[in-house]
């Protein structure tokens, strides 16, 4: 289940190439091309194009801003926003018409590996930037009697954050899946519309967490 | 009762059960959001970011069913 399908590509034998890794290699180019594009023509006076860009980083900085506070939003930001721009990406790849149903092609999100992966980058980036926020303090919060229950919690957080982004980006590629092979034509579109809001909701959520779980963290 | 039958009821009530509940405590948690709202406009951006993270709290809950769900779907022979 959520497995990934059978590579296509084998290297060395461990070096797996599936669909799911294409589509984020694409990702990756695309989002590196728009980057250095817009970087070469990177003007005093934004263009339409510009604006945008800036809109969104705009907006990311704001939403950050009201869950860690301003100076620790822009200190993080580096993280948190390029995991909400992967997750929304992947998440949105799955829209695309043939993405899921080509065989080269599959939403990387959808797949148990690709979120278990981001949880793991997830926990090592809270539990390093806690730790050196305030070595102490990070120390502190763990000499309690209940040490157990707390390291348990930090395990169960990525845990259920991966299975979170998993389970909704599956369950709507399947829904897309069987909606397909109902009525190829006009009948996916219904879910894709709803799809449209859910994707963006969940990378969200995802990046929200992640800020929260920080937060209590290094808050003082 | 052959055994793929009992698999899927199982697979149905995994599914039903696990829609059922979250969607009663998100519908209050809507209703109370909606309320608070109402009552204090100025509030709404705050609200409705903690809204939104505690849906998806409880939606975590259906997603879990619904993983178990396809599980069991996937042992039917």
């Amino acid at each position: 289940m959520g497995e990934a399908r059978e590579p296509l590509v084998r290297i060395f034998g461990i070096l797996d190439i599936s669909a799911e890794v294409i589509t984020m290699l694409v990702m990756i180019a695309v989002v590196a091309a728009v980057s250095l594009i817009i970087r070469h023509n990177l003007r005093e006076r934004p263009g339409k194009f510009q604006n945008i860009l800036e809109a969104g980083v705009e907006y990311l900085d704001n939403f950050f801003s009201d869950i860690l506070g301003r100076k620790n939003a822009r200190k993080y930001l580096f993280f948190l926003a390029s995991l909400f721009v992967f997750i929304l990406m992947a998440n949105y790849s799955g829209l695309i018409p043939g993405v899921g149903i080509f065989k080269y092609f599959k939403a990387p999100t959808s797949s148990l590996s690709v979120t278990v992966g981001l949880s793991i980058c997830t926990f090592f980036f809270i539990q390093i930037s806690a730790f050196r926020a305030g070595s102490k303090h990070y120390i502190k919060h763990f000499l309690t009697p209940i040490v157990p229950l707390l390291l348990l919690d930090e395990l169960i957080k990525p845990a259920s954050l991966s299975l979170r982004l998993f389970g909704n980006i599956f369950g709507e590629e399947t829904v897309l899946e069987n909606l397909y092979e109902l009525l190829p034509i006009g009948a996916p579109i219904i879910m894709m519309a709803l799809s449209l809001l859910f994707c963006a909701i969940q990378a969200m959520v995802y990046t929200m967490l992640t800020a929260s779980y920080l937060n209590e963290f290094i808050e003082e | 009762m052959t055994e793929s039958a009992i698999y899927a009821i199982a697979a149905a009530l995994a599914i039903a059960l696990s829609t059922v509940f979250p969607a009663l405590g998100q519908g209050k948690a809507a209703k109370a959001a909606l309320e608070s709202i109402a009552r204090q406009p100025d509030a709404a951006k705050d609200i409705r970011s903690t809204l939104l993270l505690s849906l998806a709290l409880m939606e975590a809950l259906t997603i879990y069913g619904l993983l178990i769900a396809f599980m069991l779907v996937g042992k039917i022979g």
